[in-house]
């Protein structure tokens, strides 16, 4: 049994040993929350790390197996007592599990199909443009349209059909608000997160350089992305990108921040909404990774008729909706559980309205509230902006 | 003893059982870093893990292990470090983190009860959205239990002005190591139905009458490391939420910040006071970066009142700390160190391994006893920290930095960790917790009226010693097959160096000649051999029969005579 390479080579060998065994990172994660045996916590499985360092366990399948049921939400690095980088630390774990040829059958489908067909369903390219059903005239001209700002979708909001409506709601936003924008269309790939999670980090930077040149010879200086996972892989691959500075010099912003640029510089006009109650879930990424909570509600609370209510755990110390990282491939039960624990979260305030800016959270809120019975409306904040703008552009309630 | 799955299956239900091993082996590790000679003196891994999640199955769960004489230890979330959730003879691991909801909150009587598998951070979110709060709660808060912290005692965030945790409970309901239910003290349940309220009420008849009036009933259960029972619920006293005001100050010297401290105590000021001394805020430094406290003493804590209390608490507190060469820290290092009362370890990151070594002393006496540990530790990299109490009692916590990878070194250097525990009773204190490591100074931490008493209730209540067994009241320990070849060895050596030189020393030539003669005609083996064998088998079983404190009676001193000859 030989020690795990990427933990060896990356500076994380010492991590086993650092962890004071305090369980904060156990206690917050939704993983363990739902399977409720320590060795699918962070505590149980550093300590099965430290045993396979010290050559008293095996990396076997079934450590493999705890290692992908876990949805790199980063929960657990956020109360790290030792200041731990777990979920690095996890995506090294599982980068060894690839090299063990250890890695979990719908794992290997994403990343397969990431390389042949550009997005990790195998669905292909010739559907990337079924979105714009309806909004096909205006799509045209966008299309690799010289631009500074661009749209990049993402492979959930492109590819499924329940969230083509988030893509329609921001160009709607766009088109309100005057902006020269531009779309990538068919040629747009995965952004290649999926790649880390598979353990395949190295597949990464191309994607994402492949899909950030493209924007850069149209001349975009800003992307707006309706994935926060696909912002913050842009983001952690800019700092080491090889790519030119235009590339490198990119603002890259999730859709809340965009949208609260537009209305800070007063270009979003909305119409008085009839008395919703909404809370805002903060998608893992935005808030822990790309520290977004403040935007989102501000954007919220600049809809008039429409009242605030928080949730427990906000902002970096959110919830989990167990879809990230591809556990919703790999155990869509465990996943569509974690999903109903968030929504309950949500069940005990008086909100009618949950409102988020991640699609994978979308389709796993909608679903968990058929599975609890709990009716409330999933929005993302594109669709809840775009609902909310006066029918006629620069009437309505014109922010300043 | 054989554990059949199937049949704790059937008590507890199939998901809520498990021997798989590698599970089994996490749950046997509690906070600390136990060097692999641990493992000679305790039998460490458990055999199975339950979860129960009622008071009815966890019943059951106990009666089922007595008969069949199965080890059975409770287990919040294993965060403390003192060895008493960890196996000792194998057995039963009872995880109480499935019963874990709250059970009545009392606005009135400002109670609370809950299931003992609640962490204190759930039911502090509860209670702060509800307007209240908790008088006293550990530092572990995000992952400990109620149940664990009150089974301990011990101190905790509130407790300058609170006291102990054992102080803020109200009542206590258990199952006791003979399978009673009991309700010590007032356990409020509420409206809603109360299926045990029969079998509890002669449970704790039964238990009154045992104990007599002799010590209060909730100290039966709280600060007996889960040795006499497995708690189920804790009814709590709560507070007012009111207005937090964290403070912080530094100062040059521990006797400035010790005399600070008593003042503030007699004062009745703070909610909370914690002190870091000059080697934690300077390691903490360079980890999460706070230059100004760098080589500092520094005290922290909060006052809890009104606003127009807290105001004047401020005040006086600027007063006493600039009157004692002290600095009082602006308010944005005084949220940082208030946020920081809960990630007490973060120190560890320099490790990567700790060896923790943690007593009380009266507050006068910190600085005494920290020139001692100076001069003890010589230079082993440490830090201390401690929490103080309203009744002028501090913990004394002293981490020792090291490195477990270097097995030999970080085993030899365990004794550091026992050398403070008895610096501590030069200095009125004594160690922080007795659980498994410290059994040899129950009498001490308990009093020895209170002790005599716990073991003859521990007699009444679990006689063949299954519950949480050597915990507390000490008792053999299960020595490895390695100890028990040493054994072997030391008795075998002994005896044969004793026959082959000690004849000829004495002059006893007969003595001699007889030790080398061949009793078994049929085997050419001289009677020296079979008396050194007879002398190992001695040895081996005298590590069998060993108790847990004579084995630390020998091996301690042993580590430290090796420690000081390898010139730490
Ligand atoms: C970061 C950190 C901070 C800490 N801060 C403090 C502090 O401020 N004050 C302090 O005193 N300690 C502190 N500790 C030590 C420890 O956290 C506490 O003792 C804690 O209360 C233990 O809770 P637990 O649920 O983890 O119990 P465990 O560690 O699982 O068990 C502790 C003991 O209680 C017994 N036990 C557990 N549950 C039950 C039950 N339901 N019935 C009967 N017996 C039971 C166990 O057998 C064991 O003997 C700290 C530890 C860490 C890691
Ligand atoms: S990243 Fe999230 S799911 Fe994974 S171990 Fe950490 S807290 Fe659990
Ligand atoms: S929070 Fe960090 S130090 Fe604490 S148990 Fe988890 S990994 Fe270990």
């Amino acid at each position: 049994m030989t020690k795990p390479g990427p933990i060896e080579q990356s500076g994380q060998k010492n991590d086993p040993y650092v962890c004071a065994s305090c369980g904060n990172c156990t206690l917050v994660c939704p993983v363990f929350r739902q399977m409720r045996w320590e060795p699918y916590g962070p505590r149980g499985k550093l300590s099965i790390t430290k045993s396979i360092l010290e050559k008293e366990s095996e990396f076997n399948l079934e450590f493999t197996r705890k290692l992908f049921l876990c949805t790199l939400c980063e929960h657990c690095t956020t109360v790290c007592t030792t200041s731990i980088r777990l979920d690095r630390f996890w995506e090294l774990m599982r980068e060894e599990a690839k090299a063990r040829n250890l890695t979990p059958a719908p794992v290997k489908f994403a990343s397969e199909s990431i390389k042949r067909t550009g997005d990790p369903f195998s669905i292909g390219r010739a559907s990337r443009l079924l979105w714009a059903e309806g909004m096909e005239d205006i799509i045209e001209t966008r299309i690799s349209a010289k631009a500074e700002v661009a749209f990049f979708l993402g492979c959930n909001v492109s590819l499924k059909h329940p969230l083509h409506d988030v893509a329609r709601s921001m160009i709607k936003i766009m088109e309100h608000a005057g902006v020269e924008y531009t779309l990538l269309g068919e040629e747009e790939s995965c952004c290649g997160a999926p790649l880390l999670w598979a353990g395949e980090p190295e597949g990464t930077p191309t994607m994402v350089e492949k899909n950030a040149q493209a924007l850069a010879d149209l001349g975009v200086r800003k992307v707006v992305f309706s994935c926060p996972s696909c912002a913050s892989t842009w983001i952690s691959s800019m700092h080491k990108s090889s790519g030119t500075s235009a590339v490198r010099k990119m603002e890259l912003l999730t859709a809340s921040q965009f949208i609260n640029q537009l209305i800070q510089k007063g270009l979003l006009a909305f119409e008085e909404q009839p008395m919703i109650t909404a809370t805002y879930h903060d998608p893992c990424i935005s808030a822990r990774v790309l520290g977004v909570g403040k935007e989102p509600r501000n954007v919220i609370e600049r809809i008039p008729g429409i009242y605030r209510v928080e949730m427990v755990s906000t902002e970096e110390d959110t919830r989990c909706c167990g879809s990230h990282a591809l556990l919703n491939m790999i155990d869509p039960h465990l996943s569509a559980q974690i999903a109903e624990m968030r929504l309950r979260d949500a069940s005990v305030t008086p909100a009618s309205l949950l409102v988020t800016e991640c699609p994978r959270c979308e389709m796993a809120f909608d679903l968990a509230t058929i599975t609890l019975g709990y009716s409330v409306q999933i929005l993302d904040i594109a669709q809840l902006v775009a609902n909310s703008l006066s029918s006629e552009e620069g009437e309505g309630d014109v922010q300043q | 003893m054989k554990i059949i799955p199937q049949e704790l299956e059937d008590i507890v239900g199939a998901d809520n059982v498990t021997a798989d091993d590698e599970t089994c082996r996490i749950y046997s590790e509690d906070a600390a870093n136990l060097p692999g000679i641990a493992k000679q003196i305790i039998d460490n891994q458990f055999d199975v893990v339950a979860q129960p999640v009622t008071v009815k199955s966890l019943q059951h769960l106990l009666r089922y292990a007595m008969e069949h004489d199965l080890p059975i230890v409770p287990r919040g979330n294993g965060t403390s470090g003192w060895g008493g959730a960890i196996p000792v003879k194998r057995g039963l691991c009872v995880s109480l983190t499935q019963m874990n909801q709250m059970v009545h909150l009392d606005d009135y009587a400002c109670t609370v009860t809950v299931e003992a598998g609640i962490t204190w951070r759930e039911l502090l979110m509860i209670l702060e959205r509800m307007g209240t709060t908790l008088p006293v709660y550990p530092s572990s808060a995000t992952a400990a239990t109620v149940g664990g912290f009150v089974a301990s005692g011990g101190f905790g965030i509130g407790s300058a002005k609170h006291g102990e945790i054992g102080d803020q409970v109200v009542g206590i309901e258990a199952v006791l190591a003979n399978g009673k239910i009991v309700r010590v003290g007032d356990v409020v349940v509420g409206p809603q139905p109360d299926d045990l309220h029969d079998e509890a009420t002669e449970g704790t008849e039964w238990l009154s009458d045992k104990v007599g009036g002799s010590i209060r009933l909730n100290e039966v259960l709280s600060g007996t490391y889960g040795t006499l029972g497995i708690i189920t619920k804790v009814t709590l006293r709560t507070i007012p939420k009111l207005q937090l005001r964290p403070f912080a100050c530094s100062f040059e010297s521990i006797a400035d910040l010790a005399k600070v401290a008593q003042i503030m105590i007699d004062s009745a000021l703070p909610y909370h006071l914690r002190y870091l001394d000059n080697n934690h805020t300077s390691k903490l430094a360079s980890l999460i970066g706070f230059p100004a406290e760098w080589d500092k003493f520094l005290l922290a804590g909060a006052l809890h009142g009104t606003i127009y209390d807290n105001d004047d608490g401020i005040e006086a507190i600027e007063k006493i700390v600039s009157e004692n060469q002290g600095t009082l820290l602006d308010e944005k290092r005084a949220d940082f160190h208030w946020d920081e009362r809960l990630y007490p370890l973060r120190f560890k990151r320099q490790g990567p391994s700790l060896v923790p070594a943690e007593v009380t002393t009266p507050v006068d006496n910190l600085p005494d006893l920290h020139q001692d540990t100076l001069d003890r530790l010589g230079n082993s990299k440490f830090a201390v920290e401690g929490t103080i109490g309203a009744d002028g009692v501090a913990s004394y916590l002293v981490w020792i930095l090291d490195d477990e990878r270097k097995k030999f070194r970080y085993t030899i250097g365990w004794h550091r960790s026992f050398d403070i525990a008895s610096l501590a009773r030069k200095h009125e204190g004594h160690p922080y917790a007795v659980a498994l490591w410290n059994t040899r100074h129950a009498k001490v931490f308990y009093g020895e009226d209170k002790i005599a008493k716990l073991k003859q209730l521990k007699k009444d209540v679990d006689p063949r010693n299954m519950l949480n067994p050597v915990k507390v009241f000490g008792g053999r320990a299960q020595t490895a097959w390695h100890s028990q070849l040493f054994g072997f060895g030391v008795g075998f050596i002994l005896t044969f160096g004793l026959l082959f030189f000690g004849p000829s020393f004495l002059g006893l030539t007969r003595a001699g000649d007889l030790l080398t003669s061949f009793p078994l005609q049929f085997l050419h083996v001289q009677l020296i051999w079979y008396l050194s064998i007879l002398g190992g088998a001695v040895g081996l079983l005298a590590m069998k029969l060993m108790t847990l404190n004579q084995a630390l009676a020998m091996g301690i001193p042993l580590l430290r005579f090796l420690d000081k000859f390898l010139n730490r």
